[in-house]
């Protein structure tokens, strides 16, 4: 294990060009959300700290070509953790002003179509595992740029009609429960193909380019290209499933406390519900 | 396609008239009560059966080196008494008391589809009667209730009874698949007016999320059981290891069905002691919606923990760890409702009667249960204790103390509801402690005996220090409650003919089945009371501490949605699963045999040579034909909406048309294997090919056969533009089978996922 701690330097990267993302990001939002409350701050340093731990952490390091699973942990930082914060971290009021003029409006309506927005989300998980397109956004440094971009844009695009800031693009409940739940359901799919199947799923990483010396290291720890695909599937699955369910949670918190429209149906329904009982 | 649909004013009509003979009468009643009373005896009966099993195998195991029983026998009574138990007992008596008080506590006029309600209720009558059958051809079913392969295959189990089991759990699959999907369609489409989703009791909302988990978890279990059968009848190797197949893959299945499977017997016992707790506390249940939101968490979690049956089959590290993870998750949405049910108690004003008592010890008794199975979820212990009478133990808590419990407790309760009179409760008394004593008595020692080493279903053990003992106590408490059930019958017999008369609401309970007179009359409810809360004859008996008043409950906004299309949709996604698995274990089986990681590929296996006699143009042409026939049918539906009626009639034969072309493309492809000798048993590619292709093409199959309903409907004039609905849930299946058709071609013919 100790060789393990001499080798931490090789598996940062503290000259990831991430960093130029993460403070352009975060001047926009300080210019753009000037009162912003604690609680979307943090959810906006959150999002910030995921970008730059996936890219500059061994998990950036080592998904460059060495581990699967690793691959994975930034895969689902990327699609699912950092959109899910940023739209926290966005103002209801703020978005509801942008939201307001008629081409972002629309544009908010067309990502709030429940189809879309599942498409996109599960697309490109499934389709960055086609084995060989997998492998090609590991070989080739820009179409992993291409990959992770579509990652965060598909993750924004999934998240947006159950968490988007602005209410009224929000999923009915038992749509967006369904929603979260096919998720959950083809995420396993995935998974389990990933974990169960014994085809590579991404070539590059059966055989690794040791760049930094710490292939032996890694093998040593039982990390063979065997159970690291069948820990990066196992990871594919189990953690987003546990986030769905925890965002239908979220949802029926919010089906449950839907007591605000109460003056406003209570003129209008209960005439009729009267009427109807008394039949 | 005639759904069985009602409208609330058809229904006297639909009840057919009273006979000269009563047994005619329950035998074709369509009351929703009448047949909850039916599932609620046949189950009854089937307890005495499992229970009787029970017995004799106590008596076989009451003394080390008995021989009351031959090890064939005792095999075959452990297998009878699960498969008794959890699908002639546990799964009818809950579906019972749903028929029963569902439409009643949502007021509902009837359920949503009476006629479909008879049909699940007459195949779960026949399949489980064909299942004892077995009994008669001298080879009842023993390969356990989960009839692991290879046990259950041809090779060790060549007598007809593992054949009984399949087809009767088949059967029953299919009747219990129908009643959930009615129980659904009730509950979202038949409350009353004010009673939002968001207010129904607790009973109903489980009964929903128990809806959806039948709905989803049973065909898992009907496809395994199709290639088991499959292995079985015609030779194929889908579970034989010995020609490739795979024995863990029916283990997998089975457990994605039997996991959920738990919880479809453990929640609506949930629901029951949701309504008998706060009856009993003169309290509204404490944490209401985190009760309701935390089984949503169960449905889902329950999905995905399946593989903590399966530790002791060598699934990996990493496997383990991520399934005991998940099991240990899906402890906290079940362990605080423990808390939720105390909370309500506290400070209540207790009334102690034996609802109340069988309540109390299901907390006691399911805690211990539950904490026996967070043990499990450690895999280190899962290791040492599987397959020993701790499970036994553990699953007997949750199932007996646990389940049966609630339901004594939703008995007591229910009784006066059902039949005008109230149970004994001196007598209900000396049930309970009998019962509590042992149950108690039989399954605590068992803790010790798996502790110690005694292996489950072996049929006699030897005289080991302790074991004596322990057993001879276990066997005690086995009597214990045999003489508590006689205790129960005799309860119901005398209380039928001299109990106390009930009256309306004699708990002075909450829900709504209290505001029609016990027993309701056919029609449920002369007046539908006003709903306003989530205790709507509460609010009524006192209004001035009516719950409205103080506390808001999200409004009833209405919506109801469409039956023929909820049931349409319920039923694929049923179906889905169904596709889903089978197609999973084409994948499995047809990427086996591809060649490894990092070698050079191998040559040719025999996969490869049958699966390049498809012809995949060909082929690809006929799934035009069928894709095609979505986009005539929807053409055929807009005519229909616009009342074109010879425009909708040449669409929907053009539809019908271009389906019998698909049927027979695949008749000419199947021909062409079958003469080059490539029949279900060649290879796995066959039997898998076969399977998949062949259920669909049965599905096509029905498909043109309600098209073709639909065209003499149309025909005949009886498809008016209003009834486009029923004409959409038939385009909701077919548009289905298309869909499916889509996967399967991907995935079979062009090699997708390989």
């Amino acid at each position: 294990m100790s060789s393990y701690f001499d080798l931490t330097s090789s598996l940062w990267k503290w000259d990831s060009p991430i960093w130029l993302l993460v403070l352009t990001l975060t001047g926009m939002y300080f210019l753009l959300q000037r009162s912003t409350s604690g609680k979307r701050g943090a959810a906006f340093s959150v999002a910030m700290l995921a970008l730059t731990l996936a890219y500059i952490s061994p998990i950036g390091v080592l998904s460059d070509g060495y581990l699967f699973s690793a691959h994975v942990v930034q895969h689902l930082l990327l699609l699912l953790i950092i959109p899910l914060f940023l739209l926290l971290s966005l103002s209801e009021s703020a978005m509801e002003s942008l939201f307001s003029r008629p081409f972002m409006n629309r544009l908010g309506s067309v990502m709030a179509v429940p189809f879309l927005g599942w498409l996109s989300g599960l697309g490109v998980m499934w389709f960055w595992h086609i084995p060989s397109f997998c492998n090609a956004s590991t070989v080739n440094y820009s179409l992993g740029i291409f990959r992770d971009a579509t990652f965060l844009l598909a993750g924004l695009a999934f998240w947006w009609p159950v968490f988007s800031p602005v209410k009224r693009y929000h999923l009915n409940p038992s749509v967006a429960v369904a929603y979260l739940f096919s998720a959950c359901l083809a995420c396993t799919l995935l998974g389990i193909y990933i974990t169960f199947t014994v085809i590579s799923v991404c070539p590059a990483f059966a055989s690794p380019v040791d760049r930094i010396g710490i292939l032996n290291l890694l093998y040593d720890q039982g990390l063979n290209p065997a159970t690291d695909q069948r820990l990066g599937g196992l990871l594919m699955w189990v953690p987003p499933c546990s986030l769905y369910v925890t965002a239908i949670m979220v949802v029926l918190k919010r089906w449950y406390a839907d007591i605000e429209t109460v003056p406003t149906s209570q003129t209008t329904a209960n005439p009729g519900s009267l009427r109807e009982a008394h039949q | 396609m005639t759904t069985g649909s009602v409208e609330e004013s058809q229904l006297t009509m639909l009840e057919p008239q009273p006979t000269s003979t009563r047994m005619l009468d329950w035998v074709s009643t369509l009351d929703h009560k009448r047949i909850g009373i039916m599932y609620i005896l046949t189950a009854v009966f089937y307890l005495a059966v499992g229970g009787f099993e029970a017995l004799l195998m106590r008596i076989q195991l009451a003394f080390p080196n008995n021989t009351f029983l031959s090890p064939e026998m005792f095999n075959q009574l452990f297998t009878m008494h699960g498969t008794t138990m959890v699908f002639l007992v546990g799964m009818p008596v809950l579906t019972g008391f749903a028929n029963y008080f569902v439409p009643l506590m949502i007021g509902a006029r009837d359920v949503a589809f009476p006629r479909l309600n008879s049909f699940g209720f007459w195949m779960f009558f026949f399949g489980a009667a064909l299942l004892h059958f077995s009994f008669l051809t001298g080879s009842a079913p023993n390969a356990g209730w989960f009839s692991y392969v290879p046990l259950s295959s041809k090779a060790y189990s060549s007598l007809q009874g593992v054949d009984y089991w399949i087809i009767g759990l088949l059967i029953m699959g299919i009747g219990s698949v129908s009643g959930a999907i009615n129980i659904f369609a009730t509950i979202i489409n038949l409350r009353a007016p004010g009673m939002s989703l968001q207010r129904v009791p607790l009973f109903v909302w489980m009964m929903l999320m128990q809806a959806i988990l039948i709905i989803l978890a049973l065909p898992a279990l009907n496809s395994a059981l199709a290639m088991l059968l499959i292995d079985r009848w015609l030779g194929s190797a889908f579970f034989d290891p010995t020609r490739g197949g795979s024995a863990v893959l029916w283990q997998h299945y089975f457990w994605i069905f039997g996991h959920p499977e738990v919880y479809i017997l453990i929640l609506p016992g949930f629901g029951m002691i949701s309504e008998v707790i706060p009856v009993f506390s003169r309290k509204p249940i404490y944490g209401y919606t985190f009760i309701a939101a935390s089984s949503v968490a169960i449905v889902l979690l329950g999905y995905g923990v399946w593989a903590h049956h399966m530790f002791a089959v060598g699934l990996g590290m990493y496997a383990d760890i991520f399934f005991a993870v998940g099991s240990l998750l899906i402890a906290i949405p079940t362990g605080i409702k423990v808390f939720n049910w105390t909370a309500t108690l506290w400070g209540g004003e207790i009334k102690f009667n034996t609802s109340l008592h069988f309540a109390i010890a299901f907390l006691l008794q399911f805690v211990i249960g539950g904490l026996t199975g967070i043990m499990f979820a450690a895999v280190p212990i899962d290791w040492q204790l599987t397959d020993t009478y701790f499970v036994v133990a553990h699953f007997h808590y949750v199932l007996i103390g646990g389940l049966v419990f609630a339901l004594f407790s939703a008995a007591y309760y229910w009784f006066p509801k059902m039949t005008g009179r109230m149970l004994n409760e001196r007598i209900g008394i000396l049930q309970f402690w009998l019962w509590v004593l042992g149950f108690n008595m039989t399954f605590m020692v068992q803790h010790f005996l798996g502790m110690m080493g005694m292996p489950r279903r072996v049929y006699t053990y030897a005289d080991n220090p302790g074991w004596a003992l322990l057993n001879g106590i276990a066997t005690l408490g086995a009597v214990f409650m045999a003489v508590g059930t006689l205790v129960f019958l005799w309860n119901i017999f005398k209380s039928l003919h001299s109990g106390k008369i009930a009256g309306d609401n004699p708990w002075d309970a909450f829900t709504l089945e209290w505001a029609t007179t016990s027993p309701p009359p056919p029609e449920n409810f002369p007046v539908i009371p006003e709903v306003k809360s989530r205790r709507p004859v509460w609010d009524i008996n006192h209004p001035e501490y009516a719950d409205w008043k103080k506390e808001k409950t999200p409004e009833d906004k209405g919506r109801r949605g469409n039956l023929a299309k909820i049931a349409a949709w319920s039923f694929i996604a049923s179906e889905a699963v169904f596709f889903l698995l089978l197609l999973v274990a084409y994948v499995v089986f047809n990427t086996k045999l591809m060649a490894p990681v990092g070698e050079a590929s191998s040559p040719e296996t025999l996969s490869d040579v049958t699966s390049s006699v498809l012809d995949v143009k060909r082929t690809g042409i006929f799934s035009l034909f069928l894709i095609t026939s979505s986009l005539t049918f929807w053409v055929a539906e807009r005519f229909l909406k616009a009342g074109k009626k010879s425009a909708f009639v040449f669409s929907l034969g053009l539809t019908i048309l271009l389906g019998i072309i698909f049927l027979g493309g695949q008749v000419w492809e199947y021909t062409g294997l079958l003469s080059n000798g490539i029949s279900i048993n060649s290879d796995l590619f066959s039997a898998t090919f076969f399977t998949v292709t062949g259920f669909h093409g049965i599905h096509v199959t029905a498909g043109v056969i309600a098209l073709f309903v639909m065209l003499l409907m149309g025909l005949k004039g009886n498809l008016s533009s209003e009834k486009t609905h029923v004409f959409g849930a038939v385009g909701v299946y077919w548009h289905f089978v298309d869909v499916v058709w889509i996967a399967v071609f991907g995935i079979i013919y062009l090699g997708l996922l390989q």
